[in-house]
């Protein structure tokens, strides 16, 4: 066979077959594919082409949210008033509004109470919404985090914080809210102020739970015999461990704040912006009224999509940062 | 167990007492009081001296502030006898300005000082406002007072000590003449036989002295029969139902009255609604009005109507019940369908159905069912006190088992997974059991404790009412009492629901662990077990 092998590529054994050299150092090494967590999470995700089109939506909605009021000039102080003299221009329908106004995207969802396009409202409506739960959910995630964590590693901490969230659990969240914002004018400060006083403390007690779930096991029994210091332990052993769990609470932490000022805006306890829970208040009268109900289902319908893409969005990024999932 | 009880429960306590006081330093401290008189049409009527005691006395009604009036003072000092009719009528009169006192006066205004500044109380007077021409402007006319703040520890320590209420013989001032004080037994009522005549057999305790005429009695309510020797007061109303306490707004029947005809104590006979045993003192009630003295041979005239409504904790707990028991009749055996038929078309539907009762506001969801309730399905879409109709029922219980569905079956699908991969379903796998005895026999029955500890606290604030469910359908229900009372600035009923829900997630919580400890005979909470 070597001879084949000779006459064919016309060469010696020698020149056929050269010895390796035998490197300790690369004989100690462990080859296996690269693996980059935040890669595979997104791989993961893209993987499903509905993720791709609910997440493009999202960016839509969210970018639309921005820019539309700020390309339209909008003024929240003058543009929802410009018609307000105008006694034919309130609660017209889409097309009484088109044939009113004249072709113009202002007018396809018609009319409000006070001759408003009701699409510059409700797009003016989500961006207030929008930045009220990524601001509070920005806050709130990290005091929640980082307190939770604390919570969880110290007994000490525990037993204090523990009897904190029986009590303030206990104490209604409306009556918070309300005597902030009758102690502070109801703006959209004060809102967000009202919502991250004590919304951390869940959060904070959902991240306590987990982190003694894992605080506990082998593994970290076995660093810390090796000497391995509590914040390493944290911050390479758990957080990890964590971040699924922390994607996954964010994507119902997201909507929730929505539904939460929706829900405070129907009550009258709102704040004076209008956001969407104050355009659905202000029009629940509309509801009712043959011909009207389109001011009412309009921020209804976009608060609902809004929720619903930010929920799906963050629960399959939570679902796809689980490490499992990466095979 | 029994001690661990005990501990909890004094625990639990502890935290009650400790959310009442973070409320009352709420309310009372933290706010702008001033905002009360926002609503209120009768403080712009009010001007000059006049409408600052009017500003004081409604903070003290509002539990703000403690609050004496001069001529309060005096018209006391009359009435306890210290002095006549002739140094009252003198003393009363105040000056327009310090100096211009008679003597007497000047006396007794130093003396009211001196005994409430002692109190720690901070006198005031105006002195009167006068126009040009010498005569007294509207309501300018001057005025002594004093007033304190109500200490915080005062508030709370006085709450607590008057939130039961013990009927005694002393209730009725000892100055007062009501004839002889005490209790009676008796086998007649004399609400069943008002003419002494009939015997008809209906034992009853009945007071003279005390707040309560009736103190024990029979009734055909529910629970037929009724004590009133401790009662519990959660806070006096002062703007959502005036004078009333928050326990008996929450517990008296609504709508409209159920006449009938009935025989007063006086022998009149006429068509009314009112429930003789509810009658409770009202000090010269006959002299000030004739009708009661038309009806009624002693002072006991105050008494609480019959109408045919249930009331506010009635109306929630009756829709509440019946939906948290849908809920789990419907939640628990569809989230058990979903993890035995994982990625099934069962479960992709239940997912979606989930997500969506999670992400959207629930008030969009609950406005569109009442939509399509009423437009497809021609159900009543609000609540008629009144009415008999049982139809309208169905709107809001199934409004408000929607989230419960979805939740129960979140938390059952979740729980029956993680169980599949237990070693003892595999253990059952390879015994040769069907997967539909390994799912109805051992993972069902593991995966139901977890629910089990949120039986209770589901049962039991199914009484507090939903707040939107209530109002989208206009239930009269409790769910709205608590906002309703912010918007009115009621603290009262603030710190008295609070205190009731506080009351109620205690127990809950704590029942639900002695539940979990009943299902699964692992868990226990004696110390020696573990």
């Amino acid at each position: 066979m070597n001879d084949e092998l000779n006459k064919m590529f016309n060469m010696t054994d020698e020149e056929l077959f050269a010895p390796v050299d035998h490197n300790e150092l690369e004989s100690e090494k462990i080859t296996a594919p690269r693996y980059s967590y935040w890669r595979s999470v997104f791989r993961v995700f893209f993987r499903n082409k509905l993720n791709i089109v609910i997440l493009l939506l999202l960016v839509f909605i969210i970018v639309f949210a921005f820019i539309y009021p700020a390309v339209t000039h909008y003024d929240a102080s003058v543009t929802p008033y410009l018609n307000l003299l105008d006694a034919n221009s309130k609660h017209l329908s889409p097309s009484k509004a088109m044939n009113y106004f004249g072709r113009n995207i202002h007018w396809i969802l018609g009319t409000g109470a006070s001759g408003e396009s009701t699409f510059d409202s409700i797009w003016y409506g989500s961006r207030i919404s929008i930045s009220l739960a990524f601001i509070c959910a920005a806050i709130n995630m990290t005091v929640g985090v980082l307190i939770g964590a604390v919570w969880g590693f110290s007994k000490r901490v525990d037993m204090f914080m523990t009897e904190v969230y029986n009590i303030i659990g206990n104490v209604p969240s409306i009556l918070l809210i309300s005597v902030l914002a009758m102690l502070f004018s109801p703006t959209f400060w004060t809102m967000v102020f009202a919502l991250t006083v004590v919304g951390w403390l869940g959060i904070a007690y959902f991240i306590r739970t987990q982190v003694i779930i894992i605080r506990d096991r082998e593994y970290n029994l076995a660093s810390r015999c090796l000497g391995t210091s509590t914040f390493k332990i944290a911050l390479k052993n758990i957080l990890p461990f964590m971040t699924s769990v922390i994607v996954t609470m964010l994507a119902t932490e997201l909507p929730s704040y929505i539904s939460t000022e929706v829900f405070l805006a129907y009550i009258g306890m709102g704040m004076s912006e209008m956001s969407l829970g104050r355009l659905i208040y202000a029009a629940e009268g509309a509801m009712v009224t043959p011909g009207w109900q389109m001011e009412f289902w309009s921020p209804v319908a976009i608060a609902s999509v809004i929720t619903v893409v930010l929920y799906v969005v963050g629960q399959n990024l939570g679902d796809a940062s689980d490490p499992r999932t990466h095979m | 167990m029994g001690k661990y009880l005990v501990k909890r429960i004094l625990h639990g306590l502890f935290s009650v007492i400790c959310v009442v006081v973070i409320v009352m330093v709420l309310v009372y401290s933290l706010l702008d009081r001033s905002v009360i008189f926002a609503g209120d049409p009768n403080y712009s009527k009010q001007q000059n001296n006049a409408r600052t005691t009017y500003e004081y006395s409604r903070y003290e009604a509002f539990g703000y502030v403690d609050y004496v009036n001069y001529s309060e003072y005096i018209m006391g000092l009359y009435n306890s006898g210290e002095i006549d009719d002739d140094t009252r009528k003198n003393a009363a009169l105040i000056g327009r300005t310090p100096d211009k006192d008679s003597e007497i006066s000047a006396e007794y205004i130093q003396k009211f000082t001196d005994s409430y500044q002692k109190q720690g109380y901070t006198v005031m007077r105006l002195d009167a406002s006068v126009k040009t021409n010498g005569q007294i402007k509207d309501g300018g006319q001057p005025a002594v007072f004093a007033y304190r703040d109500r200490p915080l520890i005062t508030r709370v320590v006085e709450y607590f000590t008057h939130m039961i209420f013990i009927d005694n013989v002393h209730y009725v001032p000892d100055e007062t003449d009501i004839g002889k004080r005490g209790l009676t037994f008796t086998l007649y009522d004399p609400v069943y036989n008002p003419t002494g005549t009939e015997k008809k057999l209906a034992p009853a305790i009945i007071g003279n002295g005390t707040m309560h005429k009736y103190l024990l009695y029979f009734d055909s309510h529910f629970p037929f029969i009724h004590q009133n020797f401790a009662t519990i007061q959660l806070g006096e109303s002062y703007t959502v139902n005036r004078g009333i306490d928050v326990f008996t707004t929450m517990t008296e029947s609504q709508g409209s009255y159920v006449l009938r005809t009935m025989t007063f104590p006086t022998g009149k006979v006429e068509e009314r609604a009112d429930d003789l045993h509810t009658a409770t003192y009202a000090a010269g009630s006959r002299e000030i009005n004739l009708v009661y003295a038309e009806h009624f041979t002693d002072d006991y005239t105050n008494v609480r109507t019959h109408k045919v409504g249930m009331s506010r904790l009635g109306f929630s707990f009756v829709i509440g019940i019946i939906s948290t028991v849908l809920a789990y009749i419907l939640g628990l055996p569809i989230g058990l369908l979903m993890a035995r038929f994982k990625d099934g078309i069962l479960d992709k539907i239940g997912s979606v159905y989930i997500m969506f009762i999670i992400a959207v506001p629930s008030l969009a969801y609950i406005f569109l069912f009442k939509q399509i309730g009423g437009s497809v399905f021609h159900l009543p879409t609000l609540f008629n006190v009144d009415s008999k109709d049982k139809l309208m029922y169905i709107l809001p219980i199934i409004s408000l088992a929607l989230p419960s569905v979805a939740n129960l079956m979140k938390w059952m699908r979740r729980y029956m997974i993680d169980q599949m991969n237990s070693d003892y379903v595999k253990f059952a796998r390879s015994g040769g059991l069907s997967e539909t005895e390994i799912f109805t026999k051992h993972i069902w029955k593991n995966a139901a404790i977890p629910i089990v500890h949120g039986i209770p606290g589901s049962v039991i604030f199914a009484m507090t009412g939903a707040i939107i469910t209530e109002r989208v359908y206009s239930v009269p229900g409790a769910g709205g009492l608590l906002t309703v009372a912010i918007n009115k600035y009621d603290n009262g009923v603030i710190v008295g629901v609070t205190l009731f829900y506080a009351i109620l997630s205690v127990i809950s919580i704590i029942l639900g662990d002695v539940f979990m400890s009943m299902v699964d005979p692992r868990i226990s909470f004696s110390e020696k077990a573990r």
